[in-house]
């Protein structure tokens, strides 16, 4: 397998645009990763576009407004983990010497469906019967709060930190911070989450250009970052007993990822990571093994998380605070940690970044703790 | 499939009710409410919903029987907030059954009963709403005096 560097990034700002359409949205992250690259648009191979609810021919959809067409436009659809697991299929496509640069992006308009939580697949049996994506993080967190004696007021937390990230980064849905008893206080959802604990629905669009190593520098590519390690999963479906404390599916995804980067999780300087719903977060560290299980509120509070901490979590807000336009999202991770990593990421930089981590996980079908996880690890 | 009650199928639970599925489940004559779930002939693999075929060894030859609980409450959450047909606040929760299955499903009020391990049987509730108006009836897990 050929190395692979990132040459450019775009994102756009997330947020609420119902009077855009998906293209409208997609395309001015795709022109900036393009033009960043200082590519040929000729010399793209293949375009990847991850979206979960766009609809049919997103990236078609996307790409006719920059008139760059004719290559193929592939479109995979992961649900929340859409656009991280296009960009293993960039990836696989650059590595295996298929092609010498590719465009990958993520792309989701959330505010057609009008608010509320995110629709999930109606003839799912545990949806007919009332599941929605914040009853079920909400279970966790229950069962959470059960076995190891998490607090609200702990739980709460979470959401504090990410906000006082997302205020920082001019990209974010919500700049705002919040205090613990704002977010306690806030309306309820599903218990124990308050507004203030769920990630919110939005608008969005991600793009990357990836190119194998001696092509960025034939090109003479400024600051690519590499891909050191690219790796979906699928949860194992069982209709039986299954731990909702433990994040089975992201702790065997990034056993992988470690494993193909040759590096551990005490290597890690910045990452992003699922943080749907506030208790996500805390899961993930020791999935991550960032900490022992049931001690990821002590990590929080420690302060290594947050920004001048040495393992710094969500530095971009995360979905909690960026915005969670769902199949936008993975890719959205991956230009953050190219950022970080390239020293641009501005008042949320992550002071001398050099091994970057991206989580997204897609979840919302009976049976699994997830449907699919895709982890990403960069390095400069 | 003869130790099955009949089917109540489509036919409404109470005036004017519906079932959200009636495949999930069955009620006896005297109103008590059992699961309908599958046990696979080759291997023993249980299944709710009944499958098709069987998610360990592939066979078809699935037998039904019938889950009685009671149940213990694995975890659970009171929401607030969910699409429109759904009559909110309501309490749902996974459900631990002797045997193995795990089944999703409504819980009952008064919610300050719930807490996690809690012995819970099935019982019949209405839960919503269709958008022409009809009631939606299913399962509910109950917390057990």
């Amino acid at each position: 397998m050929r190395e692979v560097n990132v040459i450019g990034v775009g994102l756009t700002p997330f947020g609420k645009f119902p009077e855009k359409t998906l293209g409208e949205i997609g395309w001015p992250a795709v022109r900036q990763a393009v033009i960043e690259a200082e590519i040929d648009p000729k010399s793209i191979g293949a375009v990847y576009c991850g979206t979960g609810l766009g609809g049919m021919l997103a990236g078609q959809r996307v790409m006719k407004h920059l008139g760059i067409t004719g290559m193929p436009i592939v479109n995979v659809e992961n649900a929340c983990s859409s656009s991280s697991s296009a960009l293993r299929q960039g990836w696989m496509a650059v590595a295996s010497g298929c092609h010498d640069i590719v465009v990958v992006l993520g792309v989701e308009k959330l505010t057609k469906f009008g608010g509320g939580t995110l629709p999930l697949e109606a003839e799912d049996w545990e949806v007919m019967q009332g599941m929605i994506m914040p009853a079920l993080y909400a279970m966790r967190a229950q069962r959470y709060m059960h076995e190891y004696g998490l607090t609200i007021e702990q739980l709460s937390d979470v959401s504090v930190k990410a906000h006082n990230h997302g205020a920082l980064n001019p990209h974010a849905q919500i700049r705002k911070r919040v205090t613990r008893e704002e977010v306690m206080n806030s309306r309820p959802v599903a218990d124990p989450f308050t507004l203030w604990h769920c990630c919110p629905t939005g608008d969005g669009a991600a793009a990357v250009v990836l190119a194998d190593a001696a092509t960025a520098r034939r090109l003479g590519s400024r600051k690519p970052v590499r891909v050191a390690a690219s790796e979906v999963t699928s949860g194992i479906y069982t209709n039986g007993f299954r731990e909702l404390t433990w994040a089975e599916l992201t702790a065997r995804g990034a056993k992988h990822a470690y494993e193909m980067a040759g590096i551990g999780p005490e290597d890690i300087d910045v990452a992003e990571i699922h943080d749907a719903f506030t208790i996500a977060e805390l899961m993930y560290y020791e999935a991550f093994g960032f900490c022992e299980r049931g001690t990821g509120y002590q990590l929080l509070s420690s302060g290594r998380t947050s920004l001048g901490g040495d393992i710094v979590v969500n530095p971009s807000g995360g979905l909690l605070s960026r915005g969670h336009p769902i199949g936008a999202t993975g890719v959205a991770q991956a230009v953050e940690i190219v950022w970080q990593l390239r020293g641009d990421a501005g008042e949320h930089q992550v002071e001398g970044a050099k091994v970057g981590l991206t989580h997204a996980t897609g979840g919302g079908v009976a049976g699994y703790d997830h449907g699919a996880c895709s982890i990403h690890v960069f390095t400069r | 499939m003869s130790e099955l009650a009949p089917p109540i199928a489509s036919a409404p639970v109470s005036e004017g009710a519906a079932l959200i599925d009636e495949r999930l489940l069955r009620i006896g004559q005297d109103g008590d409410v059992r699961l309908v779930c599958g046990r696979c002939a080759s291997c023993g693999a249980e299944s709710f919903p009944q499958a098709a075929v069987c998610a360990s060894c592939l066979s078809q030859d699935i037998e039904p029987f019938e889950l009685a609980g009671p149940g213990t409450l694995y975890a659970y959450s009171i929401v607030h907030q969910a699409p429109r047909h759904w009559d909110v606040p309501y309490a749902v929760g996974y459900v631990d059954f002797p045997g193995g299955l795990r089944v999703f499903g409504h819980i009952a009020g008064p919610f300050e009963k719930l807490s996690i391990g809690k012995t819970v049987e099935l019982k019949l509730g209405k839960l919503g709403a269709r958008p022409d108006g009809t009631p939606l009836s299913s399962y509910v897990f109950a917390v057990k005096e």
